[in-house]
């Protein structure tokens, strides 16, 4: 054991010693976490109170949803660990020295595996906690309850992340640990999709709307989950329904269940650790060569209008990309994020909508500009913003040649502003396109987002550089950091403004379209002056971001040492 | 050339770099040594353009680094310590992607990368992503990517790291070569009998300050050592230095 706690110690005196976790980031990051809880909180609360109300099904509802936390709560588990389990077990930087030590391959996997179980678990224990301590609350339930829900979610995280790692030592053997990551993160993200699919065409809006259904009977039978008696989360459930319901004698055996099952995984994980894992390093280590012969010819003419040095970067760039495999994975999720958008769209319920049709499809349309610019701002914040950090510790290639920082990064931003721009505008004119707007909306939407993609995409590229990470193993969870939840914060508030801004001159031209009125001089000066003003802060957030990543990038390489 | 003057670097309360003055003439091999923590990858970052100096000057050639840094930084070919390179590229893209960079021309570009490649022994490696070279190979790698734009000045960060004592040979007589050529060399190295072999001067520095330059004959005077190789001259002088910086009314006096 002693072992252990020293192979953990200097990830304890790392995180001790920490001093770049300033105050002010810290309270950022405290209050958006706080302000999350308290959201998924109060949303909770609101949907047990609701279903409460709703008599005889309210306790089955209530149920379902708890069942399907659960069930969620365990698969995020899995997953998150696979990906933190191969990272601490078989890529780590710092594998080679520890496994140089006279310690066993069975304590380096222990020490390595509880490392892995708290980072990957601990967000999802506390984010799922409220969903949890709203039941209590609800069912009215005793202390010993929120007790059960902290050991209940203990020990599923420690059978998740000892799954987790068993499935990565035993998949080592078999194949690459570079291609593994590649592979479960595609694998994870495809679940999601057909998961996702699966929920869109099952339409569960219709759930809370009984009489959508033939009968009670047949809507009773959607309601009924096939109960998996093997799955830990079904304990897990049968623990926390029964503590809600006070059934003593299936609390304390499913719990006995959850207990019984993670010292069993974790005895045989060890046994499998000291037969196989050893095994695994060793084949990590040797080295990938690529199958692939890719010839380098001369530059694509379509880029030769370009300097010879943006060529370079421009062609540096789309190769590194397409060549990360890790990056497939995304560019395949931002694929089914644009079908499941615009369908979203296509069945949309409009005909039986309440108010006029006409008057709710530019409303929508104009909502929309919204909706894709924080589509915008997610695929950006994954692109864009980590393209300086994603330069990693060959930054020094860069600060060394001939080429100024502001160049670099408006040469970054041009690789990153086309595509998002084409994809931006996709969403919004297919969309605008099957809710059948007016022109003037059609246009309006256009304009705005032309106006929108560069500022959002200058936040991105100036706040990565200003807050760049070049020694982060994976340069896509930049968006992660404080810089990321900047950019974030300030899309959002840039969004925000440049959508109200426009609110307004939208309704009157609408309003005056519909009952042909015509509008007067003053309302034409409000009109232009919300439109010029809009205009203006997105000039001046490209300009600003840009200048303050620049600014910004030239001190941090001027610092590195 | 490369020239230096009252060149000063701080870390917050460190004094990385003192008033630093030195003068490298073309078509010579400059070593510069030193303990650890002496100053020389900062004086060596501050030479390349990757970090600015609080004060003083450098003159690459005749362009003032801090005036004109893409001026000056055309001039330089940099090989860094460490071989970060961009790992998804081959070698011959990357080289492509130097040259590109820094302005070489298309039409040459392909049989000079090779035959610079050929020199490296990296020939054979040229289509294959950098990911699967060795270190020795990226650091020869960085080295083809640092004379294929035909820079004047050359300044290397310990050069041998990771070579093989065949690449070891081979650097050693290539750098030889293009110092004959006319090109100007700034070597840091804690190997001394590189340093010993290879250079036409050496520089010692030591807590920032220059303590000694000049031939290995020079710096035998300035210790005091009739005989001996550059190590034990070396051993001397800094450890002199040493003792004066610690007891500093000692006048001098040596043990």
């Amino acid at each position: 054991m002693n072992d252990i706690l020293t192979l953990m110690t200097p990830r304890l005196l790392s995180f001790k010693n920490k001093k770049d976790g300033n105050f002010t980031r810290l309270l950022v990051l405290g209050i958006i976490g706080v302000i999350f809880w308290g959201g998924l909180f109060a949303v909770s609360l609101r949907l047990l109170s609701y279903f409460q109300s709703i008599e005889e099904l309210g306790n089955i509802l209530a149920w379902k949803l708890l069942s399907m936390v659960l069930v969620i709560y365990f698969s995020l588990l899995v997953f998150s660990s696979i990906l933190t389990a191969l990272s601490k077990l078989f890529l780590s930087k710092d594998l080679m020295l520890v496994h140089a030590m006279p310690v066993s391959s069975y304590k380096i996997f222990c020490a390595r595996w509880i490392e892995s179980a708290v980072d990957s678990s601990w967000t999802i224990i506390i984010f799922t906690l409220p969903v949890l301590i709203s039941y209590g609350i609800i069912f009215k339930s005793g202390p010993f309850f929120y007790v059960l829900i902290i050991m209940v979610l203990l020990l599923l995280s420690i059978i998740a992340s000892i799954i987790s790692a068993m499935v990565v030592m035993v998949t080592v053997i078999i194949i690459p640990p570079g291609r593994i990551k590649s592979i479960f993160v595609f694998l994870g993200l495809l679940l999601f999709l057909l998961l996702y699919l699966a929920f869109r065409v099952i339409r569960p809006e219709r759930l809370v709307d009984p009489e959508a259904f033939e009968n009670f009977l047949s809507y009773l039978k959607i309601l009924e989950t096939p109960s998996a008696p093997y799955l830990p989360s079904t304990w897990a459930f049968d623990v926390i329904q029964a503590s809600l319901t006070d059934v003593s004698h299936t609390l304390f055996l499913n719990l006995s269940l959850l207990a019984a099952c993670a010292c069993a995984m974790i005895f045989i994980s060890l046994i499998i650790a000291d037969a196989i894992y050893m095994k695994g390093v060793s084949k990590s280590q040797t080295a990938r060569k690529t199958l692939r012969k890719p010839k380098v010819t001369k530059n694509p003419r379509i880029l030769s209008f370009l300097p010879m040095h943006v060529q370079a970067y421009v062609i540096k760039e789309i190769k590194t990309f397409f060549r990360d495999q890790t990056q497939w994975s995304q560019i395949f999720l931002i694929l089914a994020l644009i079908v499941i958008y615009i369908y979203n769209f296509k069945v949309l319920p409009l005909e039986r909508a309440p108010i006029k049709t006409v008057y709710l499809q530019n409303i929508l349309a104009f909502v929309n500009i919204g909706l894709a610019s924080f589509v915008l701002t997610a695929v950006t914040g994954r692109f864009a913003y980590p393209a300086v950090s994603q330069e990693g510790e060959a930054f020094w290639i860069v600060s060394s040649s001939p080429i100024r920082l502001k160049t670099f990064l408006w040469i970054k931003y041009f690789i990153y502003f086309v595509p998002l721009l084409v994809l931006t505008l996709v969403l919004i004119i297919a969309t605008n396109i099957l809710l059948q707007v007016s022109p003037f909306m059609m246009w309006l939407s256009i304009i705005s987002i032309l106006f929108i993609v560069p500022s959002i995409v200058a936040l991105g590229i100036g706040l990565g550089a200003a807050y760049p990470d070049f020694n982060a193993e994976n340069a896509a969870q930049a968006i992660t950091s404080f810089g990321g939840l900047i950019f974030m914060m300030l899309a959002a508030v840039y969004i925000t403004v440049v959508i109200v801004l426009e609110a307004g001159p939208v309704y009157r031209i609408f309003i005056s379209g519909i009952y042909d009125q015509s509008i007067s001089t003053a309302r034409w000066v409000w009109i232009i002056g919300s439109f010029g003003l809009a205009a203006l802060i997105s000039i001046f957030t490209v300009i600003f971001s840009m200048k303050y990543g620049e600014k910004n990038l030239t001190k941090t390489s001027r610092r590195m040492k | 050339m490369i020239q230096t003057k009252n060149l000063t670097k701080r870390y917050g309360s460190l004094l990385a770099v003192d008033r630093l003055d030195l003068f490298v003439p073309k078509g010579s091999i400059f070593g510069f040594i030193g303990p650890n923590g002496a100053g020389k990858t900062t004086t060596i970052k501050m030479l390349a353009g990757l970090i600015e100096p609080d004060t003083g000057t450098i003159l690459i050639g005749d362009t003032d680094i801090r005036q004109n840094p893409e001026k000056a930084k055309q001039q330089i070919g940099f090989i860094p310590d460490r071989p970060y390179l961009y790992e998804k590229l081959t070698g011959l893209e990357f080289l492509k992607f130097t040259a590109d960079l820094y302005g070489v021309e298309e039409s040459g570009f392909r049989k000079k990368a090779e035959n610079i490649l050929d020199k490296f022994s990296l020939i054979d490696w040229k289509n294959e992503l950098i990911e699967a070279y060795s270190h020795g190979m990226k650091q020869r790698l960085i080295m083809s990517a640092a004379i294929l734009h035909d820079p004047k000045i050359i300044i290397v960060d310990e050069p041998m790291i990771g070579l093989d004592p065949a690449g070891i040979k081979m650097v050693k007589h290539l750098f030889r070569e293009l110092a004959d050529s006319g090109k100007t060399f700034f070597i840091s190295t804690h190997t001394l009998s590189i340093a010993q072999d290879l250079c036409d001067k050496i520089g010692i520095i030591q807590k920032g300050k220059l303590i000694a330059t000049g031939t290995l004959e020079d710096l035998k005077t300035q210790a005091h050592a009739s005989s001996g190789d550059l190590e034990a001259v070396f051993l001397k002088l800094t450890r002199e230095e040493s003792f004066q910086q610690s007891v500093p009314d000692a006048g001098g006096a040596i043990p």
